[in-house]
C-alpha cells in the first residue's frame, strides 16, 4: 500500500500495482483448491508428471465411485445430524438464557452472566480428558450426544452473548404492554421475541453449525465406531486406507469440502456476519 | 455350548415373544489388516461361521494401526465396544487386564482340551498368572527385507551381511551405486524403533533387558541402551533412508519397498506379504526378487545370534462379550483356519499342525528362525506398556532425526520407565 | 487465526443498564422463566466446560491411566515431567512462531488486503468472499489439501523443485523445515478471516474525518498513517487478540500435516497434549498439560483486556 499520490491518470501505477498484488493472492488462494479439484480427475500417474494442469484424460471414475460408496454418504450423515443436534440445542438453550439475562432482573444475574462468559477464556482442548472421563461415566461415550452436549456447552457464552445483544434492542415498552396485558414471558419469549431475532439466530446458528461441521478433536476423542465418524474423522481414515492413492484422496475431499462451499456461497451473508460478529461491536 | 446358547435363546424367546429369537447375537470384531487378500479369508472364515452358527452374526470393523493404538484406551471404556479386539501381548495386555476391560476366557479356552492345540510360548503371551485373556494368532519375526536386483545394482551380496559394520558397509556401497539402501515409515516411529531395540537385543541380549525391568545397571539409561543408541547413530549419519523418510508413514514405506525403490526393508517377516498390496501396481515384488537376512549382530555383543525381535500377535475378549464371541475365536483359531491363512502366507500359525500350511521357502525359514530362537523379544513399544513404550518409539525418531543424543534419548526412556505411567 | 469465535474476556456487564424493575406479573412470572430458562443453559455449561476444568486440577495430581478411578497420588510430579519434556517446549516455542508470524505476515497482508477492497470497485465483492473462503474450510481439509501439495512425490513442491531438475524435498519430513511449512498453512487459511474484521471496520468508519484530512490537503499515505490507521487500532487489537486465541488452540489443521512432527518439532500445544496426553491415556499428565494451557490462556486473556483493550 505505498501507493503514491493520488491521481487519477487512465494508467496510474499504484492500480497496476494492485492489480498484480491482488492477483498474486488470489492465485495463492486458488491453486492448492483448484489443485484438489483437478487431481481428483487424474489418474495416480497422471498426477505425479501433471499435479497442476488440466487432465488430459478425465477420470470420472474416481468422484463417482465415492459417491456410489455408502461410505461418502454415511459420512455426510453422521456429520449433518451432529451439527443437527448442536445447532439446535444451542439455539433453544442460548436464547432462553439471553433472554432471561435481557428481560428479567434479578440478584446475580451480571455474575452468572459473567460466569458463563468464562468460556470464551479457553478452548475446549485444555480439559478435553476430564471431559472424556466425564462423558464415559455419563454413559455418552461414542453416542452423538457425547458430541453434540460438549459442543453445545462450549459454543454457549459466545451465542448467549450475540442473542442478548440483540434481544436487548427489542424496545422495552413491548414487553412492558404484553405484561401488563396478561401475556407471560414465557409468550412473548415465543411469539415475540424469537420472530423478531430471526437474523441472530441465523447467524449464531451458521456460526455453529460451522463449528460443529468442521470439529475434529471432540468427535475423535469420543467416537469409536466408524459408523458414527463425521467427515472430518472419516476423512483421516480414508487417507490411512488409501496412504498415496493421492488420485481417491483428493477426488474424496472435494467431494467432502463441497457441501461446506456451497453452504457458503448460499449463505455468505449470514457466514460472514456470524463469524465476524464477535469482532464488530454495533 | 452351543446347546445351551441355544437353550437360552429359546427361553428368551418364550418370555419376552418371538420377535426376540429373530433378533442376532452380534460379535463386533475390530481388526487393522491392510491386506485385503487376509480380509478376504477372514470374512469367507466369518460368513461359514454365521452359517454353522443360525443366530450369531460376525462383524468386522477396520481401524488404520496408527488410529487403533491411539483410540484403544477410548475404546475399551466405551459402552458400545467392540467384542474381539487386536493385541500384541505385552505390557499393553497387562494394563488392559489390570483395569479389568477383557474377558478372562480360561474355562472356555481349557475346555475339550481346547488350549493344547496352541504353542504354549504364544498362549502365556496372552495369560497371566494362569488366567488366559486372549489367543494368538501369528508370530513374526523382524530383519531385512531385500530387493535381489537392486542388491545386485549396487553389488552388495546379502548373504556376507553379518554384523552391523556389514550393514553399515552395505549401505555406503549401495549408496555410491546409486540406489536408495533402506526405506523406512519414520513418521509411525515404531519402524524406526526396531533398529534401536534389536541393536539393544544384539548387544545386551536377554539378561540386559530383565536387568534393566529391575532398574540394575543404571536401567534403560545403562550402557547397553546407550550404545544400541551410538550404533544406530552410526546408521544415520550414513544417510541410509529415502529422501523424506521422517514424513512415511509405514504403509507408504512398505509400498516403496514393493515399488522396488529401496534395497532393503527393516521388516516384520510378514511384510513379505503385505508389500505386495501397498504396491501401487498392487503387484508388488514376487518371490524370486526377495530376499530376507537377519538383523545383523553386534561383535562383542551378549546376544545370541539367533534371539528374535518380533511380535505375538492375537486378539482379546473385551469384558461383558457374549460367549459366541468366545466361541468364534476359537473356532477362527482353529488348525484349519490356521493352515489355511499359513498357505496365504499371512501368519506364522501358532495352532500345532498350522505349520502345514507354510508353501514358500520364505515364510518357511521365518517359522523355523523363530522355533530356534531361545529369547523372542516381544515389540518394546508393546512389552514396555502404553506409555513407556511410546517414549522408546518418541527417542528413536529423534536419533534418527538428529535432534537427540543416543545417550539423552537413553535417558529419556529411563526416565519415562521410572514415571511408570 | 481464530477458530472459535470470541469475545475478549468476560464482558464486564455490571454496568450496563438493567431494565427498570417490572410490574405487573412481577415476581411470580420472572420467577417460572429463572427456573426453566436459565438452568440448561447452566448446567451444561458447568456440567462440561466448568467441572472438567477443575477436574483437571485434580486429575493432574494422579498417575492414572484412565481406567476405573484415580488412586495414585504423586502430587506435582505431573507438573515436573511436563515442564521436563522437551517437546513441551518445542510447542512452546511453535506457538510463540504462528503469533509471530500472525503479527509479522498475516496482520500486514489483511490489513493491506483490506485496504485495497474496501473500496467499491468490480470484482472487489468477489475477491473477498475469495479470500475468506479457506477460513471457512475445514482445518482438516485443509491439512489433507496441504500434506498433498507438500508432497515430495506428487506435490507442487516436487513439480516445481522437479521443474528445476532438483531433487524435490519433503518439506513435512524435515524438521527444519515441517514448522515453516505449516506456518504457509496458517496464513493461507486465515488472513481472509482477519481481512474480513478490517473490512467491516473500515466500511464502519466515519468518512468525514478522512474527507476532512483530505481537504486540509494530506496526501493519500498520509490520510492513511495518521487517519485511518489509527482509527483501526480497536480492530488491530481484536485481531492481534484472535491470531493469539487461535494460536493457542491449534490442532485441527496440525494433525492431517504433521501429527506434530518430526520428532515433536511441529507440534503446538494442544497437539503436544493429544500426542502425549489423550493417545497415551496419561490422564495425569495430559491434565497437567492441559492446565498449564488453561494457565495461559486465562493469564493472556486477562492481561491483554487489561493492557490493550482498556478503552473498550
Amino acid at each position: 500500500m505505498n501507493s503514491a499520490e493520488t491521481s487519477r491518470a487512465p494508467f496510474d501505477p499504484a492500480v497496476l500495482f494492485k492489480a498484480a498484488f491482488l492477483g498474486i493472492v488470489a492465485i495463492f488462494v486458488l491453486v492448492p483448491l483448484l489443485a484438489t479439484l483437478l487431481g481428483g480427475f487424474k489418474s495416480l500417474g497422471e498426477l505425479r508428471v501433471n499435479p497442476f494442469g488440466l487432465p488430459s484424460h478425465w477420470e470420472w471414475q474416481n468422484y463417482a465411485d465415492i459417491l456410489f460408496s455408502g461410505r461418502y454418504w454415511q459420512l455426510l450423515r453422521n456429520s449433518l445430524i451432529i451439527s443437527t443436534l448442536t445447532v439446535t440445542l444451542t439455539l433453544i438453550v442460548a436464547s432462553m438464557a439471553a433472554f432471561t439475562f435481557a428481560h428479567v432482573r434479578f440478584f446475580g444475574s451480571s455474575m452468572l452472566l459473567s460466569y458463563l462468559t468464562l468460556g470464551l477464556l479457553f478452548p475446549a482442548a485444555t480439559a478435553v480428558l476430564p471431559l472424556f472421563i466425564k462423558v464415559r461415566d455419563l454413559g455418552l461415550l461414542d453416542t452423538y450426544f457425547g458430541v453434540a452436549l460438549p459442543q453445545v456447552a462450549f459454543s454457549l457464552a459466545m451465542s448467549v452473548l450475540l442473542l442478548r445483544r440483540f434481544f436487548k434492542d427489542i424496545p422495552y415498552e413491548l414487553l412492558e404492554a404484553a405484561l401488563v396485558d396478561g401475556c407471560s414471558y414465557i409468550k412473548f419469549f415465543r411469539y415475540v421475541t424469537l420472530p423478531l431475532s430471526r437474523p441472530i439466530l441465523a447467524t449464531v446458528g451458521t456460526i455453529t453449525f460451522v463449528n460443529s461441521w468442521n470439529a475434529y478433536l471432540l468427535p475423535l476423542v469420543m467416537l469409536n465406531t466408524d459408523a458414527l465418524y463425521p467427515w472430518p474423522l472419516g476423512i483421516m481414515v480414508y487417507q490411512g486406507e488409501y496412504s498415496s492413492e493421492w488420485h481417491l484422496i483428493l477426488a474424496f475431499i472435494t467431494l467432502t469440502i463441497l457441501p461446506t462451499i456451497i453452504l457458503f456461497l448460499l449463505a455468505q451473508k449470514h457466514i460472514v456476519a456470524g463469524l465476524t460478529a464477535g469482532a464488530v461491536k454495533g | 455350548m452351543r446347546l445351551l446358547g441355544k437353550l437360552g435363546l429359546a427361553v428368551a424367546a418364550c418370555l419376552l415373544g418371538a420377535n426376540v429369537a429373530a433378533a442376532d447375537t452380534v460379535v463386533k470384531w475390530l481388526h487393522i489388516e491392510v491386506n485385503p487378500a487376509q480380509v478376504k479369508v477372514w470374512e469367507e472364515v466369518a460368513r461359514s461361521y454365521e452359517a454353522s452358527h443360525p443366530g450369531v452374526k460376525v462383524e468386522m470393523q477396520f481401524l488404520e494401526n496408527e488410529a487403533y493404538k491411539a483410540k484403544l484406551p477410548t475404546i475399551l471404556q466405551s459402552k458400545d465396544r467392540p467384542n474381539i479386539i487386536y493385541s500384541w501381548a505385552g505390557g499393553v495386555l497387562k494394563t488392559q487386564i489390570e483395569a479389568g476391560v477383557l474377558e478372562d476366557i480360561t474355562d472356555s479356552v481349557k475346555s475339550g482340551g481346547y488350549g493344547d492345540t496352541i504353542a504354549p510360548a504364544a498362549l502365556a503371551a496372552f495369560s497371566q498368572n494362569g488366567h488366559v485373556f486372549g489367543l494368538p494368532i501369528s508370530l513374526s519375526q523382524v530383519g531385512f527385507l531385500y530387493n535381489k536386483d537392486l542388491m545386485a545394482k549396487g553389488n552388495v551380496d546379502p548373504s556376507k551381511i553379518k554384523t552391523w559394520d556389514d550393514l553399515l558397509g552395505a549401505v555406503k556401497t549401495l549408496k555410491a551405486a546409486g540406489v536408495t539402501p533402506i526405506v523406512v515409515g519414520g513418521a509411525d516411529k515404531w519402524p524406526l524403533h526396531f533398529y534401536w531395540t534389536h541393536l539393544a537385543v544384539r548387544i545386551g541380549g536377554k539378561p540386559a533387558f530383565d536387568a534393566a525391568l529391575k532398574g540394575e545397571n543404571g536401567g534403560f539409561a545403562g550402557e547397553t541402551f546407550q550404545k544400541s543408541g551410538e550404533l544406530f547413530k552410526q546408521l544415520v549419519d550414513l544417510q541410509p533412508f529415502q529422501n523424506g523418510f521422517l514424513g512415511f508413514k509405514n504403509p507408504q514405506a512398505v509400498g516403496y519397498f514393493g515399488d522396488g525403490k529401496a534395497a532393503m526393508i527393516l521388516a516384520i517377516s510378514s511384510f513379505y506379504h503385505t508389500q505386495r498390496a501397498l504396491a501401487a501396481d498392487k503387484v508388488g515384488l514376487s518371490d524370486d526378487k526377495l530376499g530376507w537376512f537377519d538383523f545383523p549382530v553386534v561383535p562383542g555383543g551378549k546376544g545370541e545370534p539367533s534371539d528374535t525381535l518380533g511380535g505375538i500377535t492375537g486378539w482379546l475378549v473385551t469384558k461383558d462379550s457374549p460367549k459366541e464371541a468366545v466361541d468364534f475365536l476359537k473356532y477362527f483359531i482353529s488348525k484349519d483356519v490356521q493352515a489355511r491363512l499359513a498357505a496365504g502366507n499371512f501368519v506364522i500359525p501358532v495352532v500345532k499342525g498350522g505349520e502345514a500350511g507354510l508353501n514358500t521357502a520364505f515364510m518357511k525359514q521365518i517359522a523355523a528362525n523363530l522355533a530356534k530362537s531361545n529369547y523372542h523379544q516381544n515389540f518394546y513399544d508393546q512389552s514396555l506398556g502404553p506409555s513407556v513404550g511410546r517414549v522408546v518409539n518418541d527417542v528413536s525418531a529423534e536419533i534418527a532425526g538428529g535432534s537427540m543424543s543416543p545417550q539423552d534419548a537413553a535417558k529419556a526412556i529411563e526416565a519415562a520407565y521410572k514415571q511408570g505411567n | 487465526m481464530a477458530r472459535r469465535i470470541a469475545i475478549a474476556a468476560p464482558v464486564n456487564v455490571a454496568g450496563e443498564a438493567v431494565p427498570r424493575a417490572l410490574r405487573g406479573p412481577g415476581w411470580d412470572g420472572r420467577f417460572t422463566v429463572l427456573i426453566l430458562f436459565l438452568p440448561p443453559a447452566l448446567l451444561l455449561f458447568t456440567l462440561f466446560v466448568v467441572l472438567p476444568i477443575g477436574e483437571a486440577a485434580w486429575y493432574s495430581g494422579f498417575n492414572w491411566n484412565g481406567f476405573g478411578r484415580p488412586t495414585h497420588w504423586i502430587g506435582f510430579d505431573n507438573y515436573r515431567f511436563v515442564l521436563e519434556t522437551r517437546a513441551f517446549w518445542l510447542a512452546l516455542r511453535n506457538n510463540g512462531l504462528i503469533i509471530a508470524v500472525s503479527l509479522a505476515v498475516q496482520l500486514p497482508l489483511a490489513l493491506t488486503l483490506a485496504l485495497m477492497l474496501a473500496e467499491k470497485f468490480r470484482g472487489a465483492v468477489a475477491l473477498r468472499m475469495l479470500f475468506f473462503m479457506p477460513y471457512i474450510l475445514a482445518e482438516i481439509a485443509t491439512g489433507l489439501i496441504f500434506s498433498f501439495i507438500y508432497d515430495g512425490d506428487y506435490g507442487l513442491v516436487a513439480s516445481i523443485w522437479r521443474f528445476f531438475g532438483a531433487e524435490p524435498p519433503y518439506l513435512l519430513a524435515s524438521t527444519d523445515t515441517a514448522m515453516l511449512a505449516v506456518l504457509i498453512v496458517i496464513v493461507w487459511k486465515y488472513f481472509g478471516f482477519h481481512m474480513m474484521l478490517f473490512i467491516a471496520a473500515l466500511q464502519s468508519l466515519d468518512k468525514s474525518l478522512v474527507e476532512a484530512a483530505r481537504i486540509d490537503g494530506a496526501t493519500r499515505s498520509q490520510i492513511l498513517r495518521h487517519v485511518v490507521i489509527p482509527l483501526l487500532y480497536p480492530t488491530i487489537r481484536l485481531s492481534v487478540f484472535f491470531a493469539i486465541v487461535g494460536s493457542l488452540q491449534l490442532f485441527d489443521l496440525v494433525m492431517p500435516l504433521t501429527r506434530g512432527g518430526p520428532a515433536d518439532s511441529s507440534n503446538t500445544m494442544v497437539s503436544f497434549l493429544y500426542n502425549n496426553g489423550i493417545s497415551r491415556m496419561r490422564v495425569g499428565y495430559g491434565s497437567a498439560i492441559g492446565v498449564i494451557l488453561f494457565a495461559i490462556c486465562v493469564t493472556f486473556a486477562f492481561t491483554y483486556k487489561r493492557w490493550f483493550m482498556r478503552d473498550e
